[in-house]
């Protein structure tokens, strides 16, 4: 018997058969043998459903995935197969599908999008399905009842590729018992700021004005002002961001933040923001109409019994919010269930369930619903309204209309950022309305579907 | 008597000037074991703070939680606790956890103890770096192809997917403390074990293994600890019946609202196990992680 020597690199001499595979080949068996594995996988040739597979909805964790939850029973009869609906948050169903979608998954078959947010760049990445068809071939759908200025988010690339099912507007939230000696809340944006200025006690921790201070997170609810001062985001297909309104728009919000909003706004979302009015902490917040049930939720707020609601106050271009659908239902492409996500779709978008669900307190995007008044009931009355006057005036964008939204907000928000900290907003403007416009030269490139 | 004086003297002043140098010398020790006493207190105080803070708001109401004047004096609720195990998937979520944590660990040990004898015996250092580039790769980058093989065999949404991802953080992390740790044992007892008549993978089941036990339930402990705490994996290849813990908390954090006081019950159960683990593996901990240090 050879004993192994002091030295372990003898052993390895010793203990190796000259008939055992070596490492080098061992290796290259098992990338063989994955090889072949991942070709055999990917060459099965055209699949179909599992007659027992659920269909699979992905949505986000909303009052509205919420209260369908109950609903799904019916549907679930309806079609014969079970319903499977995973809630996540809005990053991470972005990321969600992402990864799942560049691998070309089937197990999502509705996907809940944001269609402001992703749906071009889903588009241009061959994510959602061609909806057209469907949605204009079916009278008893009645695609023409949907309001136009959601209606129109829908379409990308001349193709119908999602349906709104929640709509959203700002809603300026203010504390009635203090603003009664002002005659109540204020019809235009100078009324509120004065307002603002007048009550605001910032040394004893009350302001007169919260709202959202985050670069990127702000853009979409100063839109309305940037909309109420006359300017927009893009005018003729340009930068709109260095234009005298949009400079105005900039310092009114950055004024309003900065001498009358809490310390740290900059900081400050809607998880942020929300809680400050709902302590009772503030007079006025602008924030999406979605929300209002926070404000009248015991275990939340302190001011359920002194919350007004009023439509976005008037600038100098008029009162012009924004009127959008936050989220709509779409069709995942590579989905083996497509026929039974339409007949999903169909179901929870169609006239019944949108007044079922807006009577319980979840606002559409069908006009019949909004004309029947039994479907405001569950709103508070100057709610309802203010929701109401919204529509009507509103526009059906929040946000760039770009590919890479994200970086666009992020562009957008600079001045924003710049005007609630003190800075002269003019240069900082500029600087934006520039990078601005070289983003939406190389934007519009990418945009071809 | 001026002799006495004389005497006395220097008898007198050297008591005095001792005591005064020891008297420096205590309040030096005093002064210093006072700033690490207080060094201390803080770096435990800014560890410990967002523990207390989580475990105290998982006892308060949302509007106590969102109130920064409510400090840590007010009226505990427990309906925090109940509405977390109200609709039972924290609890099937914790189990999900936990198998998926102990799968991944045990089985990455069983895989990893033995590589690492193996790269520490026998100089295999490129094969340890290799194993490496799995730690250095991020993860979010493997996860598309990772996707599309496991949903192409069908494996999307069950636990062995998530076992098999977890294990492509546990291998290396237990590999390469296991290396510093079979390094660090005298290999003299098992060349002797060699000279009794064990093979060389006895003398390491027989020997080596034994001796490295503090050191492998050491990186255990932390593996499991990284298993428990994966989000990315579970979020992408668990489905509905799989789903770990991480991802379950977000339930509580909805488009319009966050539900912080049942978000934070919900932390509290989820960071109990990965306390008792570090407690219960605290004295293999310490032994494992410094083995090897003195080495040489």
């Amino acid at each position: 018997m050879t004993m192994p020597s002091s030295r372990p690199s003898s052993w390895r001499a010793h203990g190796t058969p000259a008939h055992v595979v070596s490492r080098r080949s061992f290796g290259a068996l098992a990338a063989a043998a994955a090889g072949a594995a991942t070709l055999s996988a990917c060459s099965s040739g055209p699949r179909t459903a599992d007659p027992n597979a659920p269909l699979r909805i992905m949505a986000i964790n909303h009052v509205w995935s919420q209260a369908i939850a109950e609903y799904l029973p019916e549907f679930e009869e309806q079609i014969g197969r079970r319903v499977s609906m995973r809630l996540l948050t809005a990053d991470q169903l972005s990321n969600s599908y992402n990864v799942k979608l560049n691998a070309s998954a089937t197990d999502i078959d509705v996907m809940m999008v944001r269609a402001l947010q992703e749906q071009i760049l889903f588009t241009r990445n061959g994510w959602l399905a061609d909806l057209t068809d469907r949605v204009e071939g079916d009278a008893a759908y009645d695609w023409a009842d949907f309001q136009e200025a959601p209606r129109e988010r829908s379409i990308t690339a001349g193709t119908v590729v999602s349906v709104p099912i929640v709509t959203e507007r700002p809603a300026l939230y203010y504390r009635r018992d203090l603003l009664e000696d002002f005659g109540g809340a204020p019809a235009t944006l100078d009324e509120m700021l004065e307002i603002s200025l007048e009550l605001a006690d910032r040394n004893n921790g009350f302001f007169g004005y919260v709202g959202r201070g985050q670069r990127s997170g702000a853009v979409t609810q100063w839109s309305s002002f940037l909309y109420s001062f006359g300017g927009d985001f893009t005018i003729d297909g340009e930068s709109g961001i260095g234009t005298p309104e949009a400079i105005a728009a900039y310092e009114f919000y950055g004024r309003l933040l900065a001498e009358t909003g809490p310390p740290g706004v900059t900081n400050m979302s809607l998880e942020q923001a929300m809680p400050i009015f709902a302590q009772g902490k503030a007079a006025f917040y602008i924030d999406a109409d979605a929300i209002y049930s926070n404000f009248l939720d015991p275990g939340i707020s302190t001011v359920i019994d002194t919350v007004g609601f009023a439509p976005f106050p008037a600038g100098p271009a008029g009162s012009v919010p924004h009127n959008i659908p936050s989220w709509s239902l779409g069709i995942n492409r590579f989905s083996l269930l497509q026929d039974d996500a339409w007949e999903f779709i169909r179901w929870i978008s169609g006239p019944e369930m949108v007044a079922r669900l807006q009577a319980g307190g979840i606002p559409g995007a069908r006009q019949s619903a909004w004309d029947d008044q039994a479907t405001l009931t569950s709103f508070p009355e100057d709610l309802a309204e203010s929701m109401r006057v919204n529509a009507e005036n509103g526009k059906g964008t929040d946000r760039p209309d770009v590919i890479q939204v994200g970086r666009a907000r992020d562009i957008v928000g600079r001045p924003l950022v710049a005007g609630i900290t003190g800075a002269s907003v003019p240069p900082v403007a500029a600087d934006a309305d520039s990078e601005f416009s070289d983003f939406l030269i190389r934007d519009n490139r990418q945009r071809e579907f | 008597m001026s002799t006495v004086t004389t005497v006395g003297a220097p008898s007198v002043s050297s008591p005095t000037k001792r005591p005064t140098a020891a008297r420096r010398r205590r309040g030096r020790r005093r002064l210093w074991s006072w700033l690490r006493g207080v060094t201390i207190a803080v770096v435990c105080l800014l560890v410990a703070l967002p523990i207390i803070w989580m475990i105290a708001a998982a006892f308060k109401t949302n509007v106590q939680v969102t109130d920064p004047s409510v400090g840590l004096v007010f009226s505990p609720t427990l309906e925090n606790f109940r509405n977390a195990f109200a609709d039972g998937a924290i609890l099937g979520s914790m189990l999900n956890s936990l198998i998926v944590g102990v799968l991944s660990t045990v089985l990455s040990a069983i895989l990893a103890v033995p590589a690492a004898w193996a790269v520490g015996r026998f100089s295999m250092g490129r094969t340890g770096s290799l194993v490496l580039v799995a730690r250095i790769v991020p993860a979010i980058s493997l996860l598309v192809p990772w996707y599309y093989l496991f949903a192409q065999i069908g494996l999307v949404g069950s636990y062995t997917v998530l076992v098999l991802s977890h294990m492509f953080v546990a291998v290396p992390l237990i590999l390469w403390i296991m290396i510093g740790f079979f390094e660090g044992l005298p290999i003299e007892l098992e060349e002797a074990a060699r000279t009794d008549g064990l093979s060389a993978f006895g003398s390491f089941l027989r020997i080596a293994l034994p001796l490295a036990a503090p050191g492998t339930a050491a990186a255990a402990v932390l593996a499991f600890i990284g298993s428990w705490n994966n989000f990315m994996f579970a979020l992408i290849l668990a489905d509905e019946n799989t789903l770990t813990m991480p991802v379950t908390l977000f339930n509580f954090i909805s488009y319009a609202s966050t539900d912080w006081g049942g978000l934070m019950a919900a932390a509290t159960l989820m960071t109990v196990p990965v306390i008792l683990a570090a407690i219960f593996g605290q004295r293999y901990l310490v032994a494992g992680l410094t083995a090897g240090a003195t080495k040489g």
